[in-house]
């Protein structure tokens, strides 16, 4: 092979391994991930947390020089399938269907720690998603759960943090599915006093064959601030579920939104935090005719908190392009890199994480260049301030084959 | 195979006699154009060449010459003056399904399958195509001037596939790239076998598969020997015996036997290509692109060897089995094959996708040079213009910025290979299609109008 040269390729693909129980991160450009500006700083990593950062003076056991490199927390994706889903097409591979559970339904313990995802996703810079469900009921589906991608076998995250659900574009009614959104919160409501088994009398219940997990789920829900993601599109879908969220005081997030422009100041007002896919500008059904690039730089401009998903699944990790095309089109850079950190800490009570602050755990990723920048791969990944070993297996098919080329 | 070769261009020729002016011929015929001379100008001009601060001169809607400080005393020109900007050829989709699949995608604009038979040769994707889609703008403010719509890859053959310019007309053929042939869309794998076994119907196996296209092969063969035997009579003879019945399904595969129609095969995983290669062996037709292509980095000296192009997702993978081994370097690695002759093409099968044809190919080359590789962006160029212009036929008049080329020629106002570069300015045959300081200048389908406001356009 001509222009190959596998030494530089070992050189820049693997860096030394550090001790991170100690380390300062000297010199690099930092972004905190909270919305404000970035500086050139040290960042100082002790036992697993961020100890100090600033221009500091510490003497620490390992150091990286950083200079000309970007620093920032590792991503966090709030609406992923990574851990439950393998391969799409193989439902052996898959976790992320009940078969007669509704919003009760949990993938929690589906969960896998080896799936090729989470290195896969890891090595392009996030470092901990939320998993959710399918949405194969409506309303409201299952519940999905936060986890941390260091690939332990014991797993930390926060179980059944979420709950999905989805209105407009099916084939029923929406009235009747905002109908019956309001129904199964006021189930919930009832779980508050009554106990499960009796809530499962209801009429309602009986008709959706409920059971005791989905009363447990929407006691969560109507009662104990759960939070709900709900997918939809349409200007009045947007109007009503705004209405329904401050009739029932819902911790309500709204995903997908492409046609929110027409609804702008009561989205505004309402407070509404939002995951977008910043690139998906198809008018790909009756309910998102309004869909532009332009979404989240509106939407940033109304100071709405954003959040961000990606049209593919595997490459979750491509929220970053998403971000990266949003400030194209005219969101504020560092409230971009907030959409990929802490607005998904904050949005869904992650705690210590999401942002480079004193105390938070050292989720830190090193970037040679512009992460917002597709091209763009993390030289170093820590999770829990641990070095993350940045081989996957697609580096591993990499480097097989390319040994390989030229030879036959 | 020389031999073979020529008695192909006979055959070709004598099959050719049979063929009148065609139905659903392109219509289209370029707007007489204004000059424009693009000054100061960054450009990759699709050749693999980066040039810096010079000059590009459209004429006729033609490319009429490029390089430092050109004359611009010119009678009534156009004078763009593109200090820090970028120029580059219009971006090319060797695999689009705009269109076919037009949106909104509901079930009445499904239309990219025929999926009730395994062999549809006889179908067109031309035939399908939705002229008000409006994702067709969409693409050309992307910076995409031509691309290919191919049918879905339910079947083992899934029929023939069309080169459209991006431009607005209301009828198909006022869409179509002039004199480009047709492509025959076939796929490998996990589709058909799923799609057909399911209703218990061969191919339910990838054995079954290779059967499925051997037969379909056996039997144009005996076509074109048939419909060559009886054009190669006399006059004489002619009239005493009848015909042979036309039939449309071999109509196009007897197109592929004669090298007009190309093939541009879905295929993903490494056995399966190098198998396609040997029955396209056997039967004497030749495979110029395989689709998707995921596992061609395990065969790329193969695939340079054979003069075949891979056109290829920067990074798509595990949506299903045989999407499993993806490597970022994919590209790169084909591009690098037995020193450089490679071809690789970054496609999008996709209507995001499309839009941002220039940020997959930045993926793509970081990749590659990340892995030792030293690709420079004006060849990566080539990834989404001239290459995919070779792989759909159309390389003598588009893909590149030489003289003589169609002027399809888009301006960026950063470099194409970073996510912030949006196109600016897109010039089809030296036509300015869309300017992004002027919005009235996008393209609006009928789709678009009216539809929100009554007053407006959706993009408005």
């Amino acid at each position: 092979m001509k222009n190959l040269n596998l030494l530089t390729a070992l050189l820049l693909i693997s860096p030394l391994v550090i001790n991170a129980s100690d380390l300062l991160i000297e010199n690099g450009t930092i972004h905190i991930g909270d919305g404000s500006k970035a500086f050139v700083g040290d960042l100082y990593i002790k036992d697993g947390l961020i100890k100090s950062i600033g221009d500091l003076n510490v003497k620490a056991k390992n150091t990286i020089d950083a200079k000309g490199k970007i620093i920032t927390p590792g991503f966090i994706a709030p609406m992923t399938a990574i851990g439950i889903v393998e391969i799409g097409a193989l439902d052996v591979t898959r976790d992320d269907e009940s078969d007669y559970l509704n919003m009760g339904f949990s993938i929690f313990r589906g969960f896998n720690p080896n799936s090729t995802l989470i290195p896969w996703n890891r090595s392009n810079g996030l470092t901990s998603v939320i998993t959710l469900p399918q949405q194969t009921s409506m309303p409201l589906a299952g519940m999905g759960s936060y986890f941390i991608l260091d690939g332990n076998m014991s797993i930390s995250g926060k179980q059944d943090m979420v709950m999905l659900g989805k209105m407009g574009a099916s084939s029923g009614s929406r009235s009747e599915d905002l109908d019956l959104l309001e129904n199964l919160i006021t189930l919930g409501k009832l779980a508050k006093t009554k106990n499960y088994e009796k809530v499962l009398e209801s009429p309602l219940a009986e008709f959706f064959e409920l059971h005791l997990q989905d009363i447990a789920a929407l006691d969560k829900l109507a009662n104990k601030k759960l939070p709900l993601i709900i997918e939809t599109n349409r200007a009045t879908d947007i109007k009503h579920l705004i209405d329904i969220k401050n009739k029932y005081d819902l911790n309500l997030i709204l995903a997908g939104i492409e046609d929110a422009p027409l609804v702008l100041d009561e989205l505004a007002k309402s407070k509404i935090p939002v995951i977008i896919n910043p690139m998906d500008n198809i008018p790909n059904s009756f309910d998102e005719l309004s869909s532009s690039l332009e979404l989240a730089s509106i939407l940033n401009k109304a100071g709405i908190t954003i959040m961000f998903d990606s049209a593919r699944s595997h490459n979750y990790h491509l929220i970053r392009q998403g971000a990266g095309n949003a400030v194209a089109y005219g969101m504020n850079y560092e409230d971009a890199i907030s959409g990929l950190s802490k607005n998904v800490a904050d949005v869904f009570g992650i705690k210590n994480r999401g942002s480079l602050k004193k105390g938070n755990y050292a989720d830190v990723v090193i970037w040679e260049s512009d992460p917002l920048e597709p091209s763009s791969v993390p030289t170093y990944v820590f999770i829990n301030g641990k070095q993350i070993d940045l081989t996957t297996r697609s580096s591993r098919l990499k480097d097989r084959y390319i040994k390989k080329l030229g030879k036959n | 195979m020389k031999i073979n070769n020529k008695i192909f261009t006979l055959g070709a020729l004598l099959f050719c006699i049979t063929i009148e002016a065609a139905p659903f011929d392109s219509t289209y015929i370029a707007e007489p154009s204004a000059t424009s001379l693009l000054k100061n100008a960054n450009i990759y001009d699709g050749e693999g060449n980066e040039f810096i601060d010079y000059d590009l001169l459209i004429q006729d809607g033609k490319i009429k010459s490029i390089g430092p400080d050109l004359d611009s005393d010119i009678e009534n020109v156009a004078i763009y003056d593109l200090s820090g900007m970028w120029v580059t050829p219009g971006i090319i989709d060797l695999h689009s399904h705009m269109g076919v699949y037009s949106a909104p995608g509901v079930k009445t604009s499904s239309d990219g399958n025929e999926s009730t038979s395994p062999v549809t040769a006889d179908v067109w994707a031309e035939h399908s195509v939705w002229t008000q889609d409006p994702q067709f703008s969409l693409a050309l403010q992307g910076g995409i001037t031509t691309f290919h719509v191919l049918p879905g890859s339910a079947n083992l053959i899934g029929g023939r596939g069309t080169t459209f310019k991006n431009i607005q007309s209301n009828t198909i053929q006022g869409m179509k790239f002039p004199e480009a042939p047709h492509s025959l869309k076939m796929a490998c794998g996990e589709n058909p076998k799923r799609v057909y076994g399911s209703r218990k119907q061969a191919p339910s196996t990838r054995m079954g598969n290779i059967a499925g296209y051997r037969k379909a092969w056996i039997k144009a063969a005996k076509y074109r020997e048939n419909m060559n035997s009886y054009e190669s009579k006399s006059d004489e003879a002619k009239e005493i015996v009848s015909p042979p019945t036309r039939d449309l399904e071999l109509d196009t595969l007897a197109g592929v036997l004669n090298g007009e129609i190309l093939v541009q095969n879905h295929c993903y995983r490494a056995e399966e290509m190098a198998m396609m290669i040997d029955i396209a062996k056997e039967f004497g037709y030749k495979i110029t692109a395989f689709h998707h292509a995921v596992e061609a980095y395990k065969i790329a000296d193969l695939l340079a060897d054979n003069n075949i192009c891979g056109a290829m997702w920067a990074d798509w993978w595990g949506f299903k089995h045989e999407a499993y081994d993806m490597v970022q370097e994919n590209i790169a690695i084909i591009d690098q094959a037995r020193n450089g002759t490679g071809c690789a093409v970054v496609h999008s099968d996709d209507a995001i996708g499309i839009q941002h044809l220039n940020q997959e190919a930045a993926k793509a080359l970081a990749a590659g040079n990340r892995a030792g590789f030293d690709i420079s962006k004006a060849r990566a160029m080539k990834w989404i213009t001239s290459n995919p212009a070779k792989a759909a036929g159309i390389e003598d008049t588009t893909g590149s910025l030489v003289e003589g080329k169609n002027a399809d020629v888009v301006i960026w106002n950063k470099n194409p290979f970073s996510v912030y570069a949006i196109a600016q300015k897109v010039f089809i045959d030296g036509n300015l299609m869309f300017d992004r300081s002027q919005p009235s200048s996008k393209p609006v389908s009928d789709f678009d109008l009216g539809i929100i406001k009554p007053n407006k356009s959706r993009t408005q």
